[in-house]
């Protein structure tokens, strides 16, 4: 809907804060349905709220090695690349905000820029958890990337554009997740790196290395980077509903699709234990990248021949 | 050697696990020095639990002592106790009823469990296996309501005295522990399945930290620990004490040495304990609770060796004829653990470090000792005094 | 050697996602304490002899006879329950029977230490007592 006042979009809705309220929402949900699978209680309702305001009540510690400007622009940054990326994705069943040429690359990179930022403020910190912390991060993101980016671009290549609208419009409602089925998956598995979840959370291992890349982190920046690691979860759904289970126009159908996916990511998230980081890259270089690459030829195939 | 930022020479690096980690669930201090993400090297720096319990035993009576020594450890609280009372009975020449060595056995095998039950969980959350953690640990709350019905206590039960035992078995206690013990089996079964099929777990403890049974026997491991790399070495069946020789057990041994195999010996002796626990309320034999135990112990010194979840566990007690005992010495079995795991971390990922440390099952509150500081031109031995003084001195600078 | 699945704790876990979960909501719900639970120590006067082996094999001193008249069996007893390791020594070690440990009275955080100190007997017994220790103390000071 270009006729919304950009700001307003880029602030309020459907970016900016309800972005982030139904990140905060969907977190919830994760650790309350994760609990429940572990036949535990779980937070209530306003756990997620009430973390954020006790961490941005919370005084500011700089590492003393660290440079402090770093420090404290690194998660501004991280979130404005997150709320940036909102405006591309269709959310809620409306269109995306802004659409241009190529955004399917500006959103992904977007998503990307939020593990580097996450990098380069566990670098910045100068601990030594923080330093296996980074290097752990870091493998991770050139491992899951190449596949992630190939799983995405099997329907920007059927529907010959990288345009994420236009990929939305060719699929014109139908479901593609079962004509790329493979894409799917590997998109769902490589968006649960993206956000660092079990079984790949060798970066934040809280038994091996305390906090990962963000030990030192407190008060304020670790808020905003909790708060952008949320946006993530909701941007990252949506990306993976637009482009694979049919662009929808109906908000509720569209909130059951992220529901169910969130559903099936916390269920693979509890039933698997943590991988190490040299077993998640030979993972991802071996199977991944060879899957998608075997999908895209078939489809490629396909639509050339058969057709 | 390490300033604020991590050491760097040559690509090497210095992690300090401990003493604050969430790795470990009591402190102590390691130090791995890693290249990228391989271990070059491992040192231990011990003592973060050291309370001076061996201390307090000579100025508290024989029966005053039985407690200290029960509370060096939570989990295996009641082989400590039993193991002082099996010391303190030989000097005295005393023997306990057999009804008391007998419920002695059961309360050591239910304590076994839960203590494997504990492991269990804890081994599972290094590995971020959660799931396991959880539901191990709410079926652990089972052995501990029994626990709870027949001593009275969760940990640190107290089912001691000098000379045999405080609780006996009712019938309603009886039931309980077997309609619990059916339970815990079923579970059991489900959890040996989980242990040695689950892709991804096994993925974490296939091949990490092998240690062959030379290597084993070199490094002088005991428990579960060396019965995983084939070392047949179980007190219970080599030197029976309190009612095992009547109630055989049958050693269970593995010959995979690494990770894997240390879990199922676990698994496998849960099993065993199960069947033993239903030996002992199947025939348990009638007398009288406890011996009569004189105040003053005649003098000499005793040894007992004992069988605890995590090894063998010694026992030294010297009597001078008084009411106090003159020196009590204790070696737990994480201290001959310790050194294995500082040995096999080398050349391992720092990932499966905290795997391998999990995987000797660590009681880091039995195995502190004092250490003798050697200074300069000083004595050789301090006194309390001189302790006391230094501690003050050294915040003092 | 063995087949290798993968999600092999989906049973449970599905499982407990429809169970009522496992956590006991204290104070919500309390559970009933078992009959041998070793909670607060009560003693009985009428049973007492004064011979004091309680107070003597208590590991952590908690315990304090003051024996004021043994023939009339006027006996004071002090109990410090913040020190006390609820081990039940002082039961085993009574022949008469005198002392138990109450399973029902276990829930004994306090915000005060003065509360924490008990002392039993007759309140004439005790005035009497306490004045002789005071008197004591003043002697030796």
């Amino acid at each position: 809907m270009t006729e919304l006042n950009p700001i307003i979009a880029l602030m309020f809705f459907p970016g900016g804060i309800f972005v982030m309220l139904l990140g905060l929402l969907y977190v919830w949900i994760n650790r309350k349905l994760r609990a429940r699978l572990q036949n535990r209680v779980g937070p209530r309702w306003f756990q997620p709220i009430a973390d954020l305001f006790k961490l941005l009540s919370k005084e500011e510690i700089i590492p003393e090695d660290a440079n402090p400007t770093l420090f404290v622009v690194l998660p501004v940054l991280a979130l404005a690349g997150v709320l940036t990326a909102a405006l591309y994705v269709p959310i809620l069943g409306m269109k995306a905000v802004h659409s241009v040429p190529g955004d399917l690359i500006i959103t992904v990179y977007l998503l990307s820029l939020v593990t580097m930022c996450i990098g380069l403020a566990g670098a910045n910190s100068t601990g030594r958890f923080s330093l296996v912390g980074v290097t752990r991060t870091l493998t991770q993101l050139f491992s899951y990337e190449a596949p992630f980016l190939l799983a995405l671009l099997s329907p920007a290549i059927m529907a010959g554009t990288w345009q994420i609208s236009e990929i939305v419009d060719y699929a014109g409602g139908r479901w593609l997740m079962f004509t790329h089925p493979i894409s799917f998956i590997i998109a769902i598995v490589a968006l649960m790196g993206k956000l660092e979840m079990p079984p790949f959370d060798a970066p934040e291992a809280e038994t091996e290395i305390v906090g990962g890349a963000l030990t030192e982190y407190n008060g304020r920046g670790l808020a905003l980077f909790k708060l952008s690691h949320a946006a993530e979860m909701v941007i990252g759904f949506a990306l993976v509903t637009a482009l694979f289970m049919g662009g929808t126009t109906n908000p509720l159908l569209w909130a059951v699709q992220t529901l169910v996916l969130l559903l099936v990511v916390t269920l693979i998230e509890v039933l698997m234990a943590r991988m190490r980081i040299d077993q998640t890259v030979g993972l991802w270089w071996r199977y991944g990248s060879v899957l998608a690459i075997v999908q895209i030829i078939v489809l490629v195939v396909w639509q050339r021949i058969v057709l | 050697m390490n300033n604020g930022n991590g050491n760097k020479i040559a690509n090497k690096f210095v992690v300090p696990i401990g003493p604050q980690h969430p790795a470990l669930k009591e402190p102590e201090h390691f130090e791995f020095t890693v290249d990228g993400e391989t271990v070059i090297d491992a040192t231990a720096r011990l003592g973060y639990a050291h309370r001076g319990i061996e201390k307090t035993a000579e100025s508290r009576t024989f029966v005053q002592t039985l407690y200290m020594m029960e509370r060096v450890c939570g989990i295996c609280s009641h082989v400590h106790a039993t193991a002082f009372s099996l010391c303190v009975e030989k000097l005295a020449e005393v023997e306990a009823p057999p009804r008391a060595q007998a419920i002695r056995v059961l309360v050591a095998e239910l304590e076994r469990i839960h203590s494997h039950l504990l492991w269990l969980g804890v081994g599972a959350h290094e590995a971020g296996f959660d799931a396991l953690f959880m539901y191990s640990w709410r079926d652990r709350e089972v052995v501990m309501d029994i626990l709870e019905a027949l001593t009275g206590n969760r940990v640190n039960y107290s089912a001691n005295v000098l000379g045999g035992v405080k609780c006996d078995v009712t019938d309603a206690i009886r039931d309980q522990i077997l309609t619990g013990i059916d339970y815990l089996e079923e579970r059991t079964h489900h959890y040996y399945d989980v242990v040695t099929t689950d892709a991804a777990f096994l993925q974490r403890t296939r091949g990490v930290g092998t240690m062959t049974k030379e290597q084993a026997m070199r490094l002088g491991v005991v428990g579960p620990t060396a019965r995983g790399s084939g070392v047949e070495q179980d007190l219970r069946v080599d030197a029976p004490y309190a009612a095992y020789d009547i109630f055989r057990v049958n050693r269970v041994v593995e010959q995979g040495g690494d990770l894997e195999a240390r879990f199922i010996v676990r698994v496998k002796e849960l099993f065993e304990s199960y069947r033993i626990i239903r030996e002992v309320l199947d025939n348990l034999p009638e007398g009288e609770l406890t011996a009569r135990m004189p105040r003053r112990i005649k003098e000499g010194e005793a040894i007992t060796r004992v069988e605890a979840p995590r090894g063998e566990l010694f026992y030294y007690v010297r009597s001078n004829g008084t009411d106090m005992p003159d020196r009590v010495k204790v070696r737990t079995p994480t201290i001959p653990n310790m050194a294995s795991v500082l040995h096999l971390a080398i050349g391992h990922q720092l990932a499966d470090v905290p795997m391998i440390l999990a995987g000797i099952d660590p009681c880091f509150s039995c195995n502190d000792r004092s250490v003798r500081l050697k200074s300069a031109g000083g004595d050789d031995v301090w006194t309390w005094e001189k302790l006391r003084k230094y501690g003050i001195d050294y915040y003092n600078d | 050697m063995s087949v290798t699945k993968i999600g092999t704790m989906f049973g449970d876990v599905v499982n407990g996602l429809f169970k009522k979960p496992a956590t006991n909501l204290y104070p919500f719900e309390r559970r009933e304490a078992p009959e041998r639970l070793r909670g607060h120590v009560v003693w009985d006067a009428s049973l007492c002899t004064g011979c004091g082996l309680c107070a003597k094999d208590c590991p952590s001193n908690a315990l304090d006879m003051i024996v004021l008249d043994r023939k009339a069996k006027r006996f004071v007893m002090r109990y410090r329950l913040d020190q006390c390791t609820y081990c039940a020594q002082c039961a085993t070690s009574c022949r008469q029977g005198a002392i138990s440990l109450a399973y029902d009275q276990w829930e004994l955080a306090a915000l005060t230490r003065e509360s924490f100190l008990s002392i039993y007997g007759d309140p004439d017994d005790i005035a009497e007592a306490l004045a002789a220790e005071a008197g004591e103390q003043t002697d030796e000071a």
